[in-house]
């Protein structure tokens, strides 16, 4: 099936070659994974310092407070109380989030996945990890200019984020760093399109790939298509800012000429909610296949799954205005876009009927990569049901930028895809690094986030539902909020615990990649998974497949009686066993 | 920032705090969680809808804790040792997974996008005509603070007698208040808790909303669009009044404007007429 052959060159031997411009695919992989863990970092420490605010407010923030804001005493200030959750936002969903799930899993397994030696186009490939490095310098730096950095919501709404609102360096550099990451997903979304085209080794017909590259191709589809819109936008927000055009300006303020502010929420939910889609499908691919790998069985409804995360897909193209119902659109518009987004839920509710259908009659082994994704079903769960209320163009007029938003769309963004990236991490160390994680610190990790991390988003819901709206600095000025300040305070709790909770992680990380060489490497296949990537030995070595395999049945082959291997799986290279 | 802001800053917070403190400390936790008073004609519609999608979520959610709680104890490798080879794509499975689909159809979308797109259309988005007896108001949104304007005595809007006031709504009990708005600078939005509604003010926009209150008192007005650095302190009051008071503040209220408005003062220089664009 592959349309083009790949050459084998010789492996890179400078240090420059091999892991700085690297055209491996696996190299660039474990780059995007560097970038994004260390951004998780940045933007987890921010999300720490708003929690901090909301529950103890007037405190110095603990330990770095005085360093940080001296002019205060340490006390958060409302100015850099605005910046923080603008940056914690755009920060986790572009560059952690984006990075970790599509760059790092999108790189690493794509090739290994569908039997291919690397990406279809190495070098563009290579371009779009540094334009993306580009794009994260730029941000960090607009953090150190005086006026500081950007602080009008991730959503960066105009006239606020003109410069009516946001007279500082800091919007401009936010608008033009995210601009580059668009070019740099562009670039990854188009490299990923084709390669899952053309690559895919002989006999990988669309239905037998793994269900992580479905889910991987959806996004890069999705990517590709609306990352270019969110580019539009933000170019015409960069002339309104630096030029003095008035595409958005409108009201006392524009002295000259007409705009619309609501035309760019526009195309920013245009693109924007695909983007939450973009975000998920990887996790929901992840997780579709980890939950048959370690239930031992096939993926139930393997089709009827890659269908509805296709419908959903196709679906969430249609639905972004549920994100303006209190800007007063037509009647009509918000009627066909409550009822569009309402649909979601019935391909939702067929993979989530496979995943339960998957465990069911299993034998199912508890690894960490299991745990995490077993977590994924229930933080989805939640996240996916509470949307119904948000779709609801009446309730939305309570619920409307209130904290039960930010609940939600963290239980579905953030927890789902958290923990769906933490699987994939334990999942696929010993092929990325050489070496298993230790699984009982990964069992510890997973307990130690899973329970405050539903402290955290249930204590915003609540509060949302108790009418406590966002991006408050002190939200005690109202008096109707004052019942809240217990559950702030559990809710921050919370955070510091979840966040401390991962240094489990880091340790586990750190210490199997630096400082485990005396260890033996992992076998070929510690999770006994039939997928291409556990055929060659760990860690991948230079163009992973001396030979392209033939792939002869699907990715989930577990469990069929009349296996006489002694093995409970089949290898997608071994022709599939009748059951009579 | 200097010393006076902080010290401010602690004030501010030092008061929140004890009053805090006193009204609530006797709250259980129920009560915490519960959303502010309803007092408005319409607000039930809106809870009786969230309700109704809480127990159908309740419903789904505790099928799906069943299958994972469930299955993972069940079939666990210890307790189940050889797995059942299927690849769930028999007719039967098919079945039900399409009821299951089915189920969510009807019990779910089906009813939310009804009854929402009704109370939609028959009320929160029904506006009342200017034939009936309304209480108009106009909103001005501005960084950070809501200029409300009355017609003054003349009854028009944007003449010289108009009744100006910052942060401070006041309504009659048991009347329909039809609220036209804008903004002067960024999105905020006019959000009123215990009436259950918000509506963004857009520069270069109008926006309408209508409510009314059924009890007397005093409650918070809020921007809930995040609308610069201050926007947390964008807090107005909404003094529900009964028809009597109501009557006499509009009569007092109209005689200082009379008395006291000055045409050159920018507070003034707002407004339009009314229903115009």
């Amino acid at each position: 099936m592959a349309f083009v052959e790949q050459h084998i060159h010789d492996a890179p031997t400078s240090f420059w070659s091999k892991y700085i411009c690297s055209y491996d695919h696996k190299v660039i992989g474990k780059q995007f994974l560097w970038f994004g863990i260390f951004f998780l970092l940045v933007g987890g420490l921010m999300a720490v310092m708003i929690r901090w605010t909301l529950a103890f407010p007037g405190q110095p923030f603990p330990v770095i407070g005085q360093l940080m804001f001296p002019h205060t005493g340490g006390v958060v200030p409302p100015d850099t109380y605005a910046m923080l959750f603008t940056m914690h936002g755009t920060i986790m969903i572009f560059y952690a989030i984006t990075p970790i799930l599509i760059g790092a899993f999108g790189n690493f397994c794509i090739p290994l996945m569908i039997g291919a030696r690397d990406m279809i186009f190495p070098t563009l490939n290579m371009l779009s990890f540094w334009f993306n490095m580009a794009s994260g310098i730029l941000l960090l730096g607009s953090l150190c200019l005086p006026l500081g950095a950007a602080a009008g919501g991730w959503t960066s709404y105009p006239t606020l984020s003109t410069t009516l609102g946001q007279q500082g360096l800091g919007q401009t550099m936010w608008t033009i760093a995210l601009f580059l990451l668009g070019v740099s997903s562009t670039m990854g979304a188009v490299n990923y399109i084709t390669t899952i085209i053309t690559l895919r080794a002989p006999g990988m017909g669309y239905f037998k790939m793994p269900l992580t590259v479905w889910g991987l191709w959806l996004t890069s589809i999705l990517n590709a298509i609306f990352i270019p819109v969110l580019g539009a936008g933000l170019l015409l927000l960069t002339c309104d800012r630096i030029f003095g055009t008035t595409f958005f300006l409108a009201g006392a303020a524009a002295t000259s000429g007409k705009g619309d502010p609501i035309l760019f929420q526009h195309v920013f939910w245009i693109f924007g909610h695909p983007e939450v889609y973009i975000l998920i499908l990887p996790a929901w691919g992840i997780v579709s296949d980890l939950l048959s790998f370690f239930a031992r069985k096939p993926a139930f409804g393997y089709k009827m799954t890659a269908l509805s995360l296709s419908a959903i897909t196709v679906l969430s193209t249609v639905v972004y205005g549920h994100h303006m119902y209190t800007t007063q659109m037509s009647p009509l518009l918000t009627q066909s876009f409550m009822t569009l987004t309402m649909l979601i839920s019935i391909p939702s509710a067929i993979f989530f009927a496979n995943w339960l259908g998957t465990l069911w009659k299993g034998s199912i082994r508890f690894t960490s990569p299991m745990l995490f994704s077993l977590g994924v079903v229930f933080v989805f769960g939640l996240g996916g049901l509470t949307g119904l209320y948000l779709a609801s163009t009446s309730i939305d007029l309570y619920l409307h930028d209130t904290y039960f938003v930010v609940g939600h769309f963290h239980y579905t963004m953030a927890a789902s895809v958290l923990l769906g990236g933490f699987a994939g991490i334990y999942f696929w160390m010993p092929k990325m690094f050489g070496r298993s994680m230790n699984e009982c610190l990964a069992k510890i990790h997973f307990w130690t986030t899973m329970i405050p991390l539903n402290g955290i988003f249930t204590g915003m819901m609540i509060m949302g539902y108790a009418g406590m709206h966002r991006r408050l600095y002190n939200p005690f000025i109202y008096d109707f909020m004052h019942k809240l300040m217990p559950m702030n305070t559990f809710v921050t709790w919370c955070a510091i615990a979840m966040g401390l909770a991962q240094s489990f992680f880091l340790y586990n990380f750190f210490k199997t990649i630096f400082f485990s060489k005396n260890k033996p490497l992992a076998s070929a296949n510690p999770w006994e998974v039939g997928t291409l990537e556990w055929e060659i030995p760990s860690p991948a070595p230079h163009y992973n497949f001396k030979e392209i395999p033939v792939v002869k049945c699907g990715p989930h082959e577990f469990g069929n009686p009349n296996l006489k291997t002694g093995r409970d799986f089949q290898y997608q290279t071994e022709e599939l066993v009748e059951v009579k | 920032m200097n010393f006076s802001f902080v010290e401010r800053l602690n004030g501010l917070f030092a008061q929140a705090e004890s009053v805090a403190d006193t009204a609530t400390k006797a709250l259980s936790f129920w009560e915490r969680m519960m959303p502010p008073e309803d007092i408005s004609s319409s607000g039930h519609l809106i809870m009786w809808l969230f309700n109704y999608t809480t127990y159908v979520n309740l419903f789904w959610f505790s099928l799906v804790c069943l299958g994972l709680f469930g299955f993972s104890y069940l079939y666990s490798q210890k307790r189940h040792k050889k797995a059942f080879y299927t690849h769930g794509n028999e007719k039967k499975h098919l079945l039900i997974t399409a009821l299951i689909g089915l189920g969510v159809f009807l019990s779910v979308d089906m009813v939310i996008t009804k009854v929402s797109s009704r109370d939609i259309k028959e009320v929160f988005w029904n506006f009342p005509e200017d034939s009936e007896e309304l209480v108009k108001v106009q909103v001005y949104a501005q960084q950070w603070a809501w200029n409300f304007r009355y017609a003054g005595r003349d009854g028009e809007f944007n003449t010289a007698d108009d009744v100006v006031l910052l942060n401070d709504l006041v309504i009659p009990v048991n009347k329909k208040v039809m609220v036209q708005m804008t903004s002067k600078d960024v999105i905020h939005s006019f959000y009123l808790p215990n009436v259950r509604l918000k509506a963004d003010a857009i520069p270069g926009r109008f926006a309408k909303l209508w409510f009314d209150a059924n009890k007397v008192g005093e409650y918070e007005v809020a921007c809930a669009e995040m609308c610069g650095i201050h926007h947390y302190l964008m807090k107005g009051k909404m003094t529900v009044l009964s028809q009597e008071d109501y009557d006499s503040w509009k009569n007092e209220q109209e005689d200082i404007a009379i008395a006291t408005n000055d045409t050159e003062s920018e507070n003034l220089r707002w407004g339009w007429a009314w229903g115009s664009k």
